[in-house]
Order: C-alpha cells, then structure tokens, then sequence
C-alpha cells in the first residue's frame, strides 16, 4: 500500500509497535556519592498510563525531572515524544503538562492569577484564549468558586487541584503527575482519578508516580517498579498481577485429613509451615473450601496468595517500613 | 494503543520548537513584580523620603536651626529642583541598592523557592529568555523607584519653593525646562547604578533559593564596598568600585555640567552590569529544575 508498509520488519518491529511516549536508556544520576537512579530502562508506551510505584526516594521523582530535561543526568539517554532530552525541550514540553514536587504558586496572587501567570508562558496558548482556558480548568478540578481568593489561604487539597489545573490548560501528548493525591482526602482521590480516566479516554499519555499500590492498580493500565533508583519490574497491570500461577493459603489444625480429602477430589495441595498450600489448576476456591468442610476439616482462615506485583511490592515496602 | 482513542483532542503538530510571545512574556512579569504587595510598599516608602528630607529642612530653617555652611543640604533652601537630586544622592547610598537586592531576590531565589521556577522552565521557557524576563522585571521596579522618587522630590520642591529661583551650585540660574532635563539625566544615570547592582544581586539570586541570602550578600557587599572606599592605601582600587563614583551624580546641579565624571561612572556600571547577568546565566544554564 504506501511505502510504510514497506519497513523491514527485522528493523521495525521493535520501533514501530507500539511507539513511545518516553523512554529512557541507562539512565543514571548521582549526587556526590549519592546514587539517585541507575540504570532506569523506563517505557512509557503511547497513550498508556503508567503506573511508576516505589517507596519513597526510590527514584521516582529524579527519574521524571530527568525526563522533563529539568535535571542533567549524569549517563544514559532520555526520550521525550520521540525526541532527544533535555535538547529537546523547546519542542517538546509545550505538549506536555507536569506536576511535579508538589504544587508551586505565588501566595500573594489568587489562583486565577496564578493561573494567569502559568497560561502566559504557555508556548502553544493563544493569547485571545488565556482568561478563557483559566476559567475552564479552574471549572474542571472544582476550584471556579475558590478561584479569586489568594493561593496563601487555599487548603492543602485546593493547592493540589490548582497545581491540576495548570497541567489541564491544554490539551497535551502526554502529562506527568508526580504523588497527585498527597495531601487529598477521599473525594480528591477519587477526582484526580476521574481526571485521569479522562485524559486517557481522550488518548493522552499519563505518567503518574505514587508509592500506593492501590492508587496504581485503580488509575493505571502499565506500571514499571522502582526500587533504591532502578526499575525492578515494568509492564501491564494486568500482567504483572497476574504473575504466578493462582493459589490459595488455607490455615488449618487437620492438615492431614485435607490434604488426603483435596487429593481424593484431584486437588493439587501440600503442606506448608501453618497449613496448606492449593494450586488453583482446574478447581476454584468455593470448590476447594466445600471439599474441605465436607472432609470435616477444622479451617481458620482461607486467602488468595499475592499476586507476583503485591508480592514484590509488598516486599519492598516492608523492608522499608523495619 | 490509539484504537482504544474514544475522542481524540485535536493536538499541534510536534516538529518544531515553539515559544510563547516575548511581549505576553514581559507583561506578564511586569504584572507579577507589580502586584507583589513588598514591591508597592518598598516603592511608597522610598518615594516619600523626598517629602520628608523637604519638609524636614523647611522647618529646620524656618526654626533657625538650618544647616549653615555650604553644600547640597544648604542650596535646597530656597531651590525647589535641588530636591529630587539630592533625595536621589541620599537613596542612592543604601535604600536603593536595598530596592534592586530585593527585586533580584524575588526574581530567581523567590521563584525557586516557591516552585515557580521549575513551571516557567517546563512551559517552557528558555533559560536564556528566563534571564532576559527577569532582568526586565527588575529593571523595571529600580526604574519605576527612581522615577517615582524624582517626581515626588520635584512635586515637594515645586510646593514649597515654587518654580523660580532654579539655582545650580556653580551660581546661575537655569530654565525650569533646563531644570527638568537634568532631573531626566539624574534618573537615567542613577537607574543604570542601581542596575548594576541588582545584576550582581540578581547573579547571586540564580546561585540560591533563599532570597534571604541574596539579601544579605548584597548588604554586605554594599558595606564593605564603602569601608574600602575609605582606606587611603586602598586607594589604587577605590576606581573599581561601584560605590566610590556615587557623589558623581551632584554634577548634574553644576553649569556647565562636566561629563567626565558621569560617563566613566556609568561605563563601571556598565561593567558590573556585564559581569553580574553573565554569572547569573552562566548558573541559570546549568542549574536543576
């Protein structure tokens, strides 16, 4: 048909399907001794929301300044919507709407003013549409009655709605949102969730950093692991979740007696330290659990095992939090 | 990916680099600096130090108790156009400089420490043009400053002496419109000594993100500056700072006014100007978003 058509497929597999919205190659950045990121191999695929997820000072923070050309790493290369960073800046960032660190406004100005401020240095807004932009992102994060009290007197949650608010300006290719819901109650979570959704629906690329893994598994559709500065898994949700094969933990006194009662009813089962170990291979929990009590096994407790994600998740924070 | 696109936004294209009008740039920073509410009161107050250097003479000499002998304080009685320049020569020596630290200070550290810096630069805006736009907005309070000082010392001569009687120290007396244009000379010669000022203030604004700092510096530098100036031994290096041309600035009241003196005193400045906006680009280049 037309000569794109025409790519080897040796060469473009890999570079056509799908393409990517960032990408970043060996990426490395020390601070004097300090090892903040190494070795961050990051793709963010095109119209994807991708989860980063790690503890806090895993990197997640670094990484996307280095992505916004804000920070110099120290090796590697950065990508931004297939151009090079930070040399590519002046190209590039118009398309592209970040919160990072944290709202930054002026105390002293409303937050239309602020708002103002922000739109003006917009490359790609219109002049003639900077009082009319404002409005509507102020309309869209719930902040049009707040709008011309002063920044100093906002709530914590209204700083983080305004900060919203300047990434939602203009339409863009891809937008950042480093910890979007700290600091936000409930009904703030769920609307910077809702925003989300909407950008993706609209095919923007959404890149958001959090170190709550529900956050992740409520917002996202990709996710990449970060761990004392380097990416540890990265990949779908859906597959990283589903990693391992499924399984369920019974906690029981009469682990012989079911352990005989599963393998009369071709129930794969051992035993384990406090109970019993079930490989869910053609049978289903309900079915595993009626075999158990018609055996007139005593059973504490029953639960799925963790995913491969909340697995290593789980693994990390833990080590963190001791 | 894009089949599961549900209502694309219609977005520009991505293949050249785009920025926004210098001009909304400016005028932005211009309304940002002007609605800072330090700023206002910073120039209210340096404003009304005319009225009170006039008012305060007028009832020293009306009690007797005026200054005797000779030099700017003493020509003010009876010669309202002295007034602003005198009033320009005493800000000149502290509060100004003050004025220009401050701006500087907002300008680069106050943004930073605000998180403001990291917006413009991810708009984005230039580091180049980032400089250029503050430069302008601090430029812009000094030069708003100075203006507002001369047209209140002059209203304040105006009303007190009337408009006769323009006097310079050499004897002879000038048209009021001779009057005004050396007024116009002093602001320009003493806006562009305060600029170089707020450059070096301005380099140390880009180096921190505590305005406190830049403050401070420029405090101190001012200070030790005038204690240099008055060492004898020191006097080989008197030439090259900025402060120790300052008292230049009452050659405007002379007839026929000599220039030497202003002009060499502006090319200093000239250079401290230079050396001050390069530091800060040279740290502006480089440094973390």
């Amino acid at each position: 048909m037309t000569s794109t058509s025409l790519v080897e497929p040796g060469v473009g597999a890999a570079l056509a399907a799908p393409t990517l919205a960032a990408r970043t190659r060996g990426l490395r950045k020390t601070y004097g001794s300090t090892v903040a990121v190494d070795q961050v191999d990051l793709d963010v695929p095109d119209g994807a929301v991708l989860g980063m997820l790690g503890p806090n000072g895993s990197g997640k923070t670094t990484t996307i300044r280095m992505l916004l050309g804000l920070v110099q790493p120290t090796a590697g290369e950065v990508e931004l919507l297939g151009h090079p960073m930070p040399g590519g800046a002046q190209i590039t960032l118009p398309h592209v709407g970040a919160l990072v660190e944290g709202p930054g406004f002026h105390p002293f100005l409303s937050g239309r003013e602020n708002l103002r401020r922000v739109a003006s240095a917009e490359p790609l807004m219109a002049s003639s549409a900077i009082a009319s932009s404002v409005a509507e992102a102020l309309e869209r994060v719930g902040l049009s009655d707040a709008a011309d009290r002063r920044y100093r007197g906002y709530s914590l949650g209204m700083k983080q709605r305004l900060g919203l608010a300047s990434v939602l300006l203009l339409p863009r290719r891809l937008v950042v949102l480093d910890e979007p819901t700290n600091g936000l109650d409930p009904a703030g979570t769920r609307e910077i969730r809702r925003v989300i959704a909407e950008l993706h629906a609209t095919g923007t690329t959404v890149l958001v950093s959090s170190h709550l893994l529900a956050e992740i598994e409520a917002t996202c559709t990709h996710v990449a692991v970060l761990h004392k500065g380097s990416v540890v898994a990265q990949g779908e949700l859906a597959e990283l979740l589903e990693a391992g094969a499924p399984a369920l933990l019974v906690s029981t006194p009469d682990v012989e007696a079911s352990l005989d009662a599963l393998r009369d009813n071709g129930i794969a089962a051992r035993s384990t330290e406090d109970g019993l170990f079930v490989e869910l291979i053609g049978t289903t929990a309900p079915q595993v659990v009626r075999v158990l009590v018609e055996a007139g096994a005593g059973v504490h407790e029953v639960r799925r095992r963790r995913t491969g994600l909340e697995d290593l998740f789980a693994q990390l924070t833990e080590g963190e939090a001791e | 990916m894009t089949a599961a696109v549900v209502d694309s936004v219609e977005r520009p294209a991505l293949d050249r680099p785009v920025r926004a009008p210098l001009g909304r740039l400016l005028a932005s920073e211009l309304r940002w600096v002007l609605r800072r509410p330090r700023t206002v009161i910073a120039i209210v107050l340096v404003a009304c130090v005319p009225v009170l250097i006039g008012v305060g003479t007028r009832i020293a000499s009306n009690a007797g108790v005026g200054p005797g002998g000779g030099g700017l304080f003493a020509s003010l009685i009876g010669n309202g156009f002295v007034l602003p320049i005198l009033s320009l020569t005493l800000l000149l020596t502290m509060l100004l400089p003050l004025l220009g630290a401050m701006a500087a200070a907002d300008a680069l550290a106050g943004e930073s420490a605000h998180g403001t810096l990291r917006g413009l630069l991810m708009a984005p805006v230039s580091r180049a043009r980032l400089l250029g736009v503050k430069a302008f907005g601090v430029g812009a309070t000094v030069f708003i400053a100075v203006v507002a000082i001369a047209v209140v010392g002059l209203a304040t001569g105006v009303v007190l002496v009337g408009t006769d009687g323009l006097i310079t120290l050499s004897g002879n007396t000038l048209s009021f419109g001779d009057a005004l244009a050396r007024i116009g000379l002093a602001v320009v010669w003493v806006t562009f000594q305060v600029w170089a000022v707020a450059a070096i203030a301005l380099a140390v604004s880009a180096f921190t993100e505590h305005p406190l700092v830049v403050m401070a510096a420029t405090l101190a530098g001012a200070l030790v500056f005038g204690i240099l100036t008055v060492i004898p031994q020191l006097d080989w290096l008197q030439p090259y700072l900025l402060t120790s041309t300052w008292t230049t600035i009452t050659d405007v009241l002379r007839d026929p006014m000599p220039w030497d003196g202003l002009v060499n005193s502006t090319l200093k400045a000239a250079c401290y100007l230079v050396i001050g906006l390069g530091a800060a680009y040279a740290r502006l280049s480089n440094k973390d978003g």
